[in-house]
């Protein structure tokens, strides 16, 4: 009963913090895959009296591409209501009209930034960034993910502090073997055996719960998730990869706390 | 074996417990270490296992320099020894047969190998009824038994005990006694024994180190 015990309290904290951590990667999958979306629809309109030269990068980001809108087609939308001294005015006079792509999606002040960027170029008339829509929910997003970021960083530290409280108290349990051992010429970690052979066990029970509990929900996503934001999930969420992570950091995570303290008990 | 010279030890800075000690105790001796109460012969077995660091002075074990021991050579030094406590230390979570293959697991020896020499051990301690058995089901004087067995388990060189009949009756004592004779005789390991009370019918040869006040001299 008191090994279960000292085997879940290991389990525990891990199993928590492993979904808290498969959480934050989905979120950040989410906004990532949200970001890339948004950055492929959106452009920055650019009018300019005389065609535009070769802008590469605006405010640190990189220009994907410059598209010019068609004058052909703008002035053939509106050439109906005009005489055609008019429309051979309009052709003299219409600006240059631009669509520039960027690689990443900009913040609301890095587009502050590329606005004056633009402005400082001396043939631009007017810029429109179409922003808010997009900013919004990205922001959101943002904002989500930060916070489930601050949640995981808690939950981590609570459960690191948790696995040392609980390796310290089997060194304390194994103490006497461990002297014991040392004193035949065994070394720590021959002498601490047991103690490994319990983490191990730990955290392979760990890893197949977190698992299973990962494969649930997103099995099960439609029952937490609204259909529209469901949409937002990337189709190619690879559950193997995420598994692998879980049983990665599942061994990872209390072995190194546990040679942590080994190290620490050597000292001592 | 082991060579003194100038030895001082001292658990804090305030007091020496032995001082100055210069001794050599040569291969095959059987060495008794005595003293009244607190003198200081079990702080000078621990000594010769590297358990208290030498403060000044020189100590040598087999090869080793315990002045400029690190762990791997304290651990090898450590695996050239059978060490044997007043308080036995045995293992409770492991029966009498994983207790005395202890030694043999760290020098990894095969398990073919272990069994084999464990039921020989068994059989010269007188134990072999009690396999399976764990220490706690043991009187105290066959819990001595099987940690002189533990002791012997890998042919050490050195065996040190620590007033290994301190807790036993006389005829535990006596059978506790043989086995060292025995060990010193026929597999010619020296034997160094820190004791309150040296037997009178040991019926074999031996040196004495008497401690007195920190120091360390030979008695006659």
């Amino acid at each position: 009963m008191r090994l279960l015990k000292s085997f879940f309290s290991v389990t525990f904290p891990l199993v928590v913090m492993l979904m808290m951590f498969s959480i934050y990667l989905i979120v950040t999958k989410v906004v990532d895959n949200y970001k890339k979306n948004i950055t492929n629809d959106y452009a920055i309109v650019v009018i300019a009296n005389t065609p535009l030269s070769n802008i590469t990068s605006l405010a640190n980001i990189a220009v994907k591409n410059i598209e010019p809108l068609s004058r052909e087609k703008i002035i053939k939308s509106v050439e109906k209501n005009l005489s055609d001294t008019s429309v051979d005015l309009l052709q003299k006079k219409l600006p240059y009209f631009y669509k520039i792509y960027l690689a990443e999606f900009p913040t609301n002040l890095t587009l502050d930034k590329i606005r004056k960027e633009l402005m400082t170029i001396s043939n631009i008339k007017k810029i429109e960034t179409f922003s808010n829509d997009h900013n919004k929910l990205y922001s959101l997003l943002i904002l989500v993910q930060r916070i489930i970021f601050i949640l995981f960083s808690a939950v981590f530290l609570l459960s690191i502090l948790l696995l040392s409280k609980q390796i310290k108290i089997w060194f304390f349990e194994h103490n006497e073997r461990i002297s014991i051992i040392q004193l035949h010429g065994g070394s720590l970690i021959y002498a601490s055996k047991p103690i490994i052979k319990i983490i191990f066990a730990s955290a392979f029970f760990t890893s197949i719960v977190s698992s299973a509990l990962l494969f649930g929900i997103i099995s099960n996503i439609h029952f937490f998730i609204e259909p529209e934001i469901m949409a937002l999930i990337p189709s190619v969420f690879s559950m193997e990869f995420e598994i692998i992570q879980i049983f990665i950091l599942s061994l990872t995570i209390p072995f190194v706390t546990f040679f942590g303290l080994l190290v620490k008990y050597k000292f001592k | 074996m082991i060579l003194a010279k100038d030895l001082t030890l001292s658990y804090n800075k305030k007091k020496n417990i032995i001082e100055n000690a210069n001794f050599k105790v040569k291969e095959k001796d059987f060495i008794f270490i005595s003293g009244s109460s607190g003198s200081g012969k079990s702080t000078l077995l621990k000594s010769f296992y590297g358990e208290l660091p030498v403060v000044r002075g020189h100590l040598f074990v087999n090869k080793y320099d315990l002045l400029k021991k690190n762990t791997g050579q304290l651990l090898s030094l450590r695996k050239e020894l059978g060490i044997v406590f007043q308080d036995y230390k045995l293992i409770q979570e492991y029966t009498i047969e994983e207790n005395i293959m202890l030694p043999l697991k760290v020098h990894n020896y095969t398990d073919e190998v272990s069994t084999s020499q464990v039921k020989k051990l068994l059989k010269h301690v007188k134990l072999s009824h009690k396999i399976g058995a764990y220490p706690a089901e043991l009187s105290g004087g066959e819990q001595q038994r099987v940690a002189v067995a533990r002791a012997l388990a890998h042919n050490p060189s050195i065996i040190l005990a620590d007033e290994p009949t301190g807790n036993l009756d006389d005829y535990s004592s006596d059978m506790i006694w043989t086995l060292l004779k025995n060990a010193n005789e026929h597999l010619g390991i020296t034997i160094v024994v820190v004791t309150h009370r040296i037997p009178t019918d040991l019926g074999i040869k031996y040196r004495r180190f008497n401690i007195d006040e920190g120091v360390v001299y030979e008695a006659s």
